[in-house]
């Protein structure tokens, strides 16, 4: 029950919906030339679920193959190229994607601003990135591979070296894949400095850096991360291209190259990668959680510098994929040391996150149970990682599942929860609708079950020496029973993603009429229409808090006073 | 929740937008298709050359010498919200509910001071181990630096009582490196108990150090496990604790911070235990 209603300085459109659609082919046209960020945000989280449900697919046949012992679901080729490309594309095209996408749509309208710094370089990302994506899938059609036939890359997403020189992957799949993430690199950089430059640039009048919502600040660390990691990953993919088409010998040692300089090229951008991908998964968390405990975030200076500590540590650690390769003790315990202290800011976060929810007015809405479930999760995950960071242990557990269940905990258990999560929080806003609140517990419930079915089991036949990328094994090892679980498990979290996406197309057309703060929310994108207008806010905003509409609705009470 | 469609109030502004523009989906395909034509067609290659071109120069046009804008026409109004939060419930809290928390404390520089002090003086006793048992001030020295020293493995005692340089230096980067984290942890947690930092330094603390490191470092490093002697260990570290809780306890305290919100420290929300702006009248 409202005890208060409050006057606000903010804008709509209040032209008709039929003056706002054209025709069916005007309204595409609309799409196809858009600069607005909210429209590109948006076709960047689309194409983000269409290749989501493409690696699904794909991690299903993958499980289904593993599911029993000597299986000839798929043969050893066709896996090579599904487990490749099920990688690539959930880092590559879902992943990144998913956090630009996010990034696009909130940033400016977090901050105040009409729309991002550069918006023509905006749409030029975008369509870079998907091209890329395109790109590489029509490599099932147009690769040519040994045999002549049409294949897809096969050289796993980490594409090791000195299997992708020419000698020992003939035709053209691995060139596709090297191709395509050059392709989609060049678009996620640009998206990185725009990110970059809207948030430092383009802040409203009072949002200073210390009043920016914390997903902003983690967009804006994530931003910094991508220019220093993509970097290396798209001159590595570049150096490969040259091995291949014009005779260097970069990563060929029988000429003098060494395959070890693509292991650390690749993993300077893919450890960093990883938390590319879970820090917008934490941004999303830093703002449901405290609306729906109904608290201010604990500790926001303690938050900031954990993300950037998070971000700086996570550059250096690289090299814990790689004890198995013969570094020297004093590398090793870099390695060890630098990968434990990342724990310490993850930690704080944590806590943090906790002593938010402590002694608040817990609503346990969809959004909210993601976030509580992707706490205690990444809680499991970080505590794996911490095992893994230890060189002697990664020597027993390298390139086993113990390994692919780690990272899939990291990866699935984070953002493959806050953003559902994020999407349930604010889909009301890109759409005007609300998402189904049953459905979504359907979701949530089945999800978690089918993750902890898969991941946590995954655990176990890593422990009993199953390696990772084998496409099939012997019975009577210890392994057929857990690899059964596993696969389930998978199918029932199939069945989540299903019910999710039905709940997006269901809810566009029949779901609840959202208006412009349907969770009592404290930000500036809650403070103009659902979905917003082509410009935001009609006139510039002014803030004195890091909660604005907390100030707004409360006269009596608000943050200005406090900080 | 209101609908602001039906408000009335409406009042009309032109807002200038980017202009939507396909330059950039052009460049996109024209890149694209120029690295495609490496696997697939050559000509695929020149049209994406022509692509390139097209896209530079069809976006050049859109932003120089200006850049292309759409005004887009807008109906503004004011907009209202509600909050679903119920009336604060503002706690009444009497003059002593703080009191328990400290108001004075030594300084974090002071934490320190005395972990460069207590580093200084746990030499002494390291050292004075070496000379009786070993006969020489190098054994310890080695043992420590030993760690950092790649290609030294598994030295035997009588190495280790030998003087070496690489050692030394690695000894003493360690030393120093750990004296100052060691302080600069003391100073951090000095706060929490401010009243008697010669018992939590000298006592305390040495005591729980060594029973971690007791306890796990057979794991870590069996090596050095094997060759320390845990009760000159603790001799060290007693030495190091007094000697800097003694420093700090002759430093000058600060004010904390604890008179101040724990809203504005935090960034915490609780109403009623906020003071407000118009309270400068300092601690209580």
């Amino acid at each position: 029950m409202a005890d208060s209603t409050l006057p606000i300085g903010g804008a709509i459109d209040l032209t008709p919906q039929s003056e706002v659609y054209g025709t069916w082919l005007e309204q595409v046209h609309d799409w196809v030339v858009t600069a607005d960020h909210k429209k590109i945000g948006l076709m960047y989280m689309a194409y983000a679920l269409i290749f989501l449900l493409v690696g699904g697919v794909e991690a299903i046949l993958l499980r289904i193959q593993l599911a029993v012992p000597h299986n000839n679901f798929l043969s050893p080729e066709v896996f090579n190229r599904i487990f490749t490309m099920h990688g690539t594309t959930m880092v590559f095209l879902m992943g990144m994607p998913l956090i630009i996408g996010f990034g696009n749509y909130l940033v400016p309208l977090m901050i105040g601003a009409r729309d991002m710094a550069f918006p023509r370089l905006n749409a030029f990302s975008f369509w870079m990135t998907s091209l890329g994506g395109l790109f590489l899938y029509y490599s099932f059609i147009g690769g040519v591979g040994l045999q002549g036939a049409g294949s897809a890359p096969d050289v796993t997403w980490w594409a090791y070296a000195p299997l992708t020189e020419r000698a020992f992957s003939r035709g053209h799949s691995t060139d596709y894949w090297a191709l395509a993430l050059i392709i989609s690199g060049f678009g996620t950089i640009g998206a990185a400095v725009n990110i970059i430059a809207t948030t430092l640039c383009m802040r409203c009048k009072g949002m200073t850096l210390f009043r920016m919502p914390l997903l902003v600040w983690l967009n804006l660390v994530v931003a910094g991360m991508i220019l220093i990691t993509i970097s290396p990953l798209t001159a590595a993919q570049i150096m490969l291209v040259i091995d291949r088409y014009l005779g260097g010998h970069f990563f060929d040692s029988q000429a003098g190259g060494s395959p070890v300089v693509w292991n650390h090229f690749f993993w300077i951008f893919g450890h960093p990668e990883v938390y590319v991908l879970v820090l917008p998964a934490f941004a999303i968390a830093n703002e449901i959680i405290p609306v729906f405990s109904r608290k201010a975030i604990f500790g926001y200076p303690a938050m900031v510098a954990a993300s950037v500590g998070i971000g700086l540590i996570s550059l250096s650690v690289w090299a814990h994929h790689m004890f198995t390769v013969g570094m020297n003790s004093a590398s090793n315990a870099f390695f060890v040391l630098s990968t434990g202290m990342v724990g310490v800011p993850t930690g704080i976060k944590i806590f943090n996150w906790l002593a938010t929810m402590w002694g608040g007015k817990i609503r346990f809405a969809t959004p909210m149970l993601f976030c509580n479930a992707f706490l205690i999760q990444f809680l499991f995950a970080g505590l794996t990682g911490i095992m893994l960071s230890v060189a002697p242990w990664n020597w027993q557990l390298h390139n086993s599942y113990f390994v692919v269940a780690h990272f899939h905990y990291v990866l699935v258990g984070a953002i493959v929860f806050c953003f559902p999560g994020g999407f349930y929080y604010w889909y009301p806003k890109m759409t005007g609708r609300m998402l189904d609140e049953r459905l979504g517990k359907w979701h949530f419930w089945l999800f978690v079950v089918g993750f902890h079915m898969t991941f946590d089991f995954m655990h176990v036949p890593g422990l009993l020496g199953m390696p990772r990328s084998i496409y099939t094994y012997e019975p009577g090892r210890g392994w057929d029973g857990w690899n059964m679980i596993v696969s389930i498990g998978g199918a029932v979290q199939a069945v989540a993603t299903l019910i999710f996406v039905y709940n997006l197309v269901h809810s566009y057309f029949k779901g609840a009429e959202a208006g412009p703060d349907p969770w009592d929310a404290w930000t500036l994108e809650w403070t103009t229409t659902s979905p917003p207008p082509a410009y935001n806010f009609a006139s510039e905003p002014v803030v004195s808090s890091r909660r604005p509409l907390w100030d707004l609705k409360h006269p009596e009470d608000p943050d200005s006073r406090y900080e | 929740m209101d609908d602001p469609h039906e408000n009335p109030g409406v009042s009309k502004e032109i807002v200038e937008l980017p202009a939507p523009t396909a330059w950039p989906l052009v460049l996109a395909l024209g890149l694209t298709f120029t690295l495609a034509g490496l696997v697939t067609n050559p000509g695929m290659s020149i049209l994406g050359g022509v692509l390139v071109l097209a896209g530079c120069v069809g976006w050049f046009r859109e932003v120089l010498p200006h850049q292309h804008h759409l005004a887009v026409p807008v109906k503004v109004q004011k907009l209202e919200f509600t909050t679903i939060r119920t009336k604060i419930a503002r706690i009444q809290v009497d003059e002593s509910h703080r009191a328990r928390l400290p108001v004075h404390t030594p300084s974090v520089t002071a934490g320190v001071k005395g972990g460069i002090a207590g580093g200084a003086a746990m030499i002494v006793p390291a050292l004075l181990y070496g000379l009786i048992r070993y006969h020489s001030i190098w054994y310890a020295v080695n043992l420590l630096g030993g760690a950092g020293v790649a290609g030294w493995s598994n030295p035997t005692a009588a190495e280790l009582t030998h003087f070496r340089l690489s050692a030394l230096i690695f000894a003493t980067i360690i030393h120093v490196a750990g004296s100052l984290l060691v302080g600069l942890l003391y100073g951090a947690m000095l706060p929490m108990l401010p009243r008697h930092p010669i018992l939590l330094g000298g006592i305390i603390a040495p005591l729980l150090w060594t029973g971690v490191l007791h306890a796990t470092l057979g794991l870590i490093n069996p090596f050095l496990d094997e060759r320390i002697d845990w009760w000159w260990f603790v001799a060290s570290q007693v030495t190091f604790g007094l000697v800097a809780g003694w420093v700090v306890a002759q430093q000058t305290h600060i004010y904390t911070e604890q008179f101040l919100p724990f809203a504005a420290r935090m960034g915490l929300e609780t109403p009623g235990l906020m003071e407000e702006h118009d309270r400068e009248d300092g601690p209580k």
